[in-house]
């Protein structure tokens, strides 16, 4: 068991996250974080032999690119963690027979809130408060907390009631029933949410440059207003070799949590 | 009628389960799921609940251990007042199976086998080894299911292990609802057969619900029939029901070969045999054997007579003739 996924190259197609299906967890394939390596060293190579002015110069230091990758990842990771703290508690909330009436309204809101462009929140954000850090993060959480609730509700619906049932039956309390049956069952499905609210956020963070919180974003949005394909083009695969990591490592992690027996 | 087969001295202090004018009446329904309904079942008891869907068999059942509060009325189980008792207690002291089986798919077969002694606070060592007796119990050998996952099972091996399960902290009330009802039938007939085995070696009050007549008549102490208005149309013995249908819903619900059913009922030692021997070639076969099986044995023999041993020898007609004569009988009164 131990040697196999390390070397062969047949592994399965990777379904898509974006898809939000409940099947198997892919196999942690080696080709995704190779593709990933890739866009990474051709666009490190590019930048070294390619014929590049002063603004490209600078704007694609060494130094710059990581300091602009790592406000990315700390969007995409406060974000995504904000996003699971309000949407997994809600859910669970939400799902309880006592918060029926609650469930449309709440849906809707948070379905609005997906709906909504999240350029416009950020805009708006900025003109009615401030720009900044947090405000890129209030827009990414609206962005990406559908996924997340609505997976923790059909998560926990989808539990089999002839299970609970036996397990009432068999003298656990509702809370019991909650932590020990509920949610371990619901897991996979709440794991596929959090992972597409996951590579949202990589996408939209792109956006966050206009609320002024750096990122990845900024080297595109430098290239398109200085005209300098060198800097879009290096912005816009990094964040696609960026987006492929996270995704492929949420993959990894999605089938090492997943409970064992399902 | 003689003496019925119920275990245990009779006495009333024996009832394990009381349902005293139980009823129930589901918010906004007209009718009542169950109407008002008075059953003792006594400690040892295997009384099979039965009858068409809609009946109230299973609100029955499950108002036992509260998975259903009753209207009104009370029950009581082991001469306590479950309607009183706090309802997860009341169930960790109460068997469950149901026709789903209901296993945690997470778990494994050892670990849900323990769920319930681990409610109860029984140490880790105890309920390995309690684990280990259940499953060698429903015949699953410890060392290769303990750390199987319940998908690994086939229907059959799930259903023991819910058996298992809910026999885990030794309760004296089992409450089964068709426990056997999605298996395929081969592998209920063997089910059934042990299950019996099983019971009258654990001596369990069981309750046990079914839709299924047949399976009803094998397995039962006692026998009440539900009518699609959930009105109790019969409670019995298979026996009695059999050879003495209370009205034309149990009769149409028993179906055709009443009669013949009989005989997979009776005992050749209950028949009266001609004692003394000099029987020519008749088949030796036990007392507590049914008269179908003895037929049975008989007619694939060749032979037309059977020796019951320590009582005497029956003809085939004997034994046909014996099961009508009661039905006359019993008709006529």
């Amino acid at each position: 068991m131990t040697r196999v996924l390390t070397t062969r190259g047949d592994a399965a197609p990777r379904s898509s996250a974006s898809a939000g299906t409940t099947g198997d967890a892919p196999r942690s394939s080696p080709i995704v974080p190779l593709v990933a390596a890739l866009l990474v060293a051709g666009t490190l190579i590019y930048i070294k032999t390619a014929d590049l002015d002063a603004i490209e110069t600078r704007s694609l230091a060494i130094g710059e690119l990581l300091v602009r990758l790592a406000e990315h990842v700390q969007l995409v990771a406060v974000s995504t963690v904000v996003v699971v703290a309000l949407g997994v508690p809600l859910g669970i909330l939400l799902s309880r027979q006592a918060a029926g009436p609650l469930q449309a309204p709440v849906l809707a809101v948070a379905n609005a809130g997906q709906a909504i462009p999240s350029i416009g929140i950020l805009v708006l954000l900025a003109l009615l408060y401030d720009v900044g850090f947090a405000m890129a993060v209030v827009s990414l959480v609206v962005y990406a907390l559908l996924p997340v609730l609505r997976n923790t509700m059909v998560g926990l619906r989808q539990v089999d009631r002839s299970i609970i049932d036996a397990a009432r039956g068999m003298g656990m309390g509702s809370r019991r029933i909650l932590f020990t049956v509920e949610l371990p069952l619901a897991v996979p499905v709440m794991l596929a949410g959090i992972r597409i609210a996951l590579i949202l956020n990589v996408g939209v963070a792109t956006l966050a440059t206009y609320t002024n919180a750096g990122g990845l974003g900024d080297l595109i949005e430098r290239g398109i207003v200085f005209y300098r394909m060198p800097i879009l083009l290096s912005g816009c695969l990094l964040t696609i070799a960026l987006a492929l990591l996270v995704d492929w490592l949420a993959g990894v992690a999605e089938s090492r949590l997943r409970p064992r027996g399902l | 009628m003689s003496e019925q087969s119920t275990p245990g001295t009779g006495t009333r202090s024996d009832v394990m389960i009381s349902l005293r004018d139980v009823s129930k009446r589901y918010s906004g329904a007209d009718a009542e799921a169950v109407r008002p309904l008075s059953i003792d079942i006594e400690r040892g008891e295997f009384l099979v609940l039965v009858g068409p869907s809609g009946c109230g068999k299973t609100t029955t059942l499950r108002m036992i251990n509260r998975l259903v509060e009753p209207s009104g009325g009370e029950i009581w189980v082991d001469g306590k007042n479950a309607t009183r008792v706090d309802a997860d207690e009341l169930r960790r002291h109460i068997g469950y199976v149901i026709q789903q089986v209901g296993l945690l798919p997470h778990m494994t077969i050892g670990e849900n086998v323990g769920l319930v002694p681990k409610l109860l606070g029984w140490g880790k060592d105890r309920i390995r080894q309690r684990v280990t007796e259940l499953l060698d119990l429903v015949g699953l050998d410890p060392d290769t299911y303990r750390s199987r996952y319940p998908k690994q099972l086939s229907g059959g091996q799930q259903q023991r292990v819910g058996v298992a399960r809910a026999l885990a902290a030794d309760p004296p009330v089992m409450l089964m609802d068709e426990p056997f009802g999605a298996i395929d039938p081969i592998t209920r007939g063997h089910l059934q057969d042990e299950f019996l085995k099983l019971q009258a070696r654990i001596r369990k009050t069981i309750v046990f619900v079914t839709h299924d007549i047949d399976e009803a008549l094998r397995l039962g102490d006692r026998i009440a029939i539900f009518d699609e208005n959930a009105r109790l149309a019969q409670l019995a013995t298979p026996l009695e029901i059999l050879t003495n249908p209370a009205d034309d819903f149990v009769r149409s619900f028993i179906g055709d070969g009443a009669a013949l059913r009989r005989l997979a009922l009776l005992r050749v030692g209950d028949l009266p045999a001609v004692p003394g021997v000099g029987i020519r070639d008749g088949v030796e076969v036990e007392p507590d054997e049914t008269v179908s099986a003895v037929l049975e044995k008989v007619l694939a023999a060749g032979s037309d007579s059977a020796v019951v041993r320590g009582r005497g020898s029956l003809t085939v007609q004997d034994m046909l003739l014996a099961t009508a004569v009661r039905d006359e009988s019993a008709v006529a009164t």
